[in-house]
């Protein structure tokens, strides 16, 4: 049981199949599957370990269903997280946004918003595992900041002192 | 009348059927041979005893269980103030309970025995005897999780102690509280949780898994203690919730596993196997005392749903398919007391574990899907507004009349046979039958062709054999007749013929 001891709680976010848990197997497994459809891969839940310094801290990683008709609930999974990470696809927005500028545009109006929510925008690929690491490693910082590193071990999770972080996370997947 | 019931053989006498008070008017039976007036004063005089006798039957028991109590933890006052406290509405009910219990007692009896005003006495403390056997019978539970739980803290030595004392003193303030809403009782035991976390710290210098380790035998040993106080408690209307979600859930009944977009073919016997182990495990849930074993139910019933999902995909289920998966199962499950339990679990439970972890992230599943039950529209099914109306009144379902095309999806007939696997089976065995009907009449066809061809051969051999006889007619040669060795050529060189000889007498 003690096994499942969670330090900070993520949330994924983002609409179906837009690669949120593509994003997580690579991390958590380096490794990407290929299949028809890319949102079945992965476990909803994983506990990752990882070592900061001299102690070992574990995310645990909540997925969530991005349907939209489970939108009014996704309140409910906030609760009590440490960041959430809204991914979005850029093969999503390209259906809207045939050409290139549009794309463009598109990509700024995301790193714009981003950075009004005081968010850090990535952007990844789950497929080479390009820039994964570096992202994870930066949520890893911001969920768990440095002065509760120590306090961390000793009282869990306290929700009063909670710091949200956003990530704005962009999955191409080819 | 009389002279009637003697010609029957049956003395009554008239003043039988007098008001026993003799009040002059005629008395009934069913009110122990009282008219209905006097039967009135009598009862409200017994009843009143009864609530006397109720009560103090109770305090006796009630005194009873503190000594034993007392003796066995040699802990004792704080306890029997608020005890009483405690008693009055329990009490008040049984004293009605026993009182149901002697009427019907009496209306029965008094058809066959004249004195049941002294058994309906006797009987009171008897009907009263089950409530204390079966409090007695709970505290059992109770004392097996109190005696696991000392025999752990023995591990600990010196902190075992002081961990027993401080749940103990806990505990007794806690029931000093118990008219406290259920959000306060809720704080209560998380400051507890805490307060004695931070401690446990302290003392395990930050070995976090010893700390995990006493706290939940800490939980298990308090919540069990507290567990009929605050499970589903009258402050709150926890009840009535239940109540709502369990009509809501009855009514939703037509749903199936198409609307919602479930990736598990119930079909594959393994897929079906692990939908019944997970509703089984999800109705389970309510028969745990402790919010931790609660909580186990639940992610047992999930990793059973991952395990459809998987066997049917090929592949590992994501929350994409898991959250419309749990909804599913909860609504084939109906859980009991499924609001009750889900505050119970939010109230009570060791924050960390329900926070974050694994069981925390199953436990909000399923609190997604209760809150997704609750507000499912016609949009969250992809019906129009109409048939999601015609289903919930009950005017169409969507298995019988599929066949009125406005399913969203083209293929019905498929769809009918995986909504139900009773229904599949039933119409899989229907075939077999019309099967072996169609194979049984033609053997029937095949054996009267035979029987048939049997005549109509053994109708061509005798034909045939008239044909040859008429063809070939029998000469019968009459001289041959006379005697068969007229033509025998060799006659003089045979013996002559033995001549029978006559042995006289």
């Amino acid at each position: 049981m003690s096994a499942m001891r969670v330090d900070a709680k993520v949330v994924m976010l983002g609409k179906e199949s837009v690669g949120k848990t593509s994003l997580v197997e690579r991390y958590v497994h380096h490794r990407f599957l290929v299949g028809p459809y890319q949102n079945t891969i992965g476990a909803a839940f994983v506990a990752k370990p990882i070592q900061v310094g001299d102690k070992v801290i574990t995310l645990g990683i909540w997925d969530t269903a991005g349907s939209e008709r489970y939108e009014a609930m996704s309140r409910i999974y906030y609760r009590g997280a440490r960041a959430a990470v809204v991914c979005y696809g850029k093969s999503t927005l390209g259906k809207y946004n045939k050409n290139t500028i549009k794309s463009k545009r598109c990509y700024r109006q995301v790193k714009c918003k981003s950075e009004s929510i005081g968010a850090q925008y990535f952007e990844t690929s789950s497929k080479t595992g390009k820039n994964v690491g570096k992202f994870y490693w930066q949520l890893v910082v911001s969920a768990v900041p440095s002065e509760a590193f120590v306090s961390l071990e000793e009282t869990g999770v306290d929700l009063d002192q909670k710091k949200d972080s956003y990530f704005y996370t962009c999955c191409h997947n080819n | 009348m009389s002279q009637r019931t003697e010609r029957r053989g049956i003395h009554v006498d008239q003043s039988d059927l007098l008001c026993k008070k003799g009040c002059g008017y005629y008395g009934n039976a069913a009110w122990q041979g009282l008219c209905s007036k006097c039967w009135r004063e009598e009862y409200q005089r017994v009843r009143q005893k009864q609530i006397q006798d109720d009560w103090a039957l109770a305090e006796k028991l009630q005194r009873e269980e503190e000594e034993a109590y007392a003796s066995s933890h040699s802990v004792r006052d704080p306890q029997s103030a608020a005890g009483h406290a405690a008693l009055a509405p329990f009490s008040k009910f049984e004293e009605k309970k026993t009182n149901e219990k002697t009427r019907k007692v009496t209306t029965v009896k008094k058809f066959f025995s004249p004195s049941s005003r002294t058994s309906s006495k006797k009987e009171s403390p008897e009907g009263k005897t089950p409530s204390p056997s079966i409090s007695r019978h709970a505290s059992f539970d109770t004392d097996q999780v109190s005696k696991d739980f000392v025999e752990f803290l023995k591990n600990l030595h010196k902190p075992g102690r002081e961990i027993h004392k401080q749940c103990r003193a806990f505990l007794m303030n806690m029931s000093s509280k118990k008219d406290l809403g259920a959000d306060e009782l809720s704080e209560c035991v998380q400051d507890f949780y805490q307060s004695l976390a931070d401690r446990l710290t302290g003392h395990f210098k930050g070995s976090s898994e010893s700390v995990e380790q006493v706290m939940d035998q800490v939980e298990k040993y308090i919540m069990t203690r507290l567990y009929k106080s605050v499970f589903c408690p009258e402050t709150t209307d926890d009840e009535k919730k239940d109540l709502a979600i369990q009509h809501r859930i009855r009514a939703l009944h037509w749903v199936t596993i198409q609307m919602l977009c479930v990736s598990m073919d119930e079909e594959i016997p393994e897929v079906s196997e692990n939908v019944l182990k997970a509703i089984t495990d999800v109705i389970e849930m309510d028969s745990k005392r402790v919010p931790r074993d609660k909580l186990a139910c639940i992610t047992r019933c999930s990793k059973h749903i991952f395990s459809a999902i998987r066997i049917t995909k090929n592949e590992p289920a994501s929350a994409d398919d898991f959250l419309p998966a749990l909804i599913y199962i909860v609504l084939k499950a109906n859980p009991p007391r499924l609001q009750s339990n889900i505050q119970y679990i939010t109230r009570f439970c060791n924050p960390s574990r329900l926070m974050t972890g694994e069981d925390g992230y199953y436990f909000t599943n399923l609190c997604c899907a209760v809150a997704f039950i609750e507000k499912l529209d016609a949009q969250s099914l992809n019906l129009s507004p109409e048939e999601f109306e015609r289903y919930m009144s009950g005017q169409a379902s969507p298995r019988f009349s599929s066949s009125d095309g406005d399913w969203p999806d083209g293929a019905q007939g498929v769809g009918v046979a995986v909504t139900n696997p009773a229904l599949a089976q039933l119409n899989h065995n229907l075939e077999l039958l019309s099967g072996l009907c169609s194979r049984q009449e033609a053997v029937m066809e095949a054996a009267q062709s035979l029987q048939a061809d049997l005549l109509s051969w053994s109708e061509s051999v005798q034909r045939e054999v008239r044909d040859i006889l008429e063809k070939y007619p029998l000469e019968i040669k009459s001289s041959k007749v006379s005697a068969i060795d007229t033509n025998n050529v060799d006659n003089e060189n045979l013996p002559s013929p033995i001549k029978p000889q006559v042995f006289a007498g």
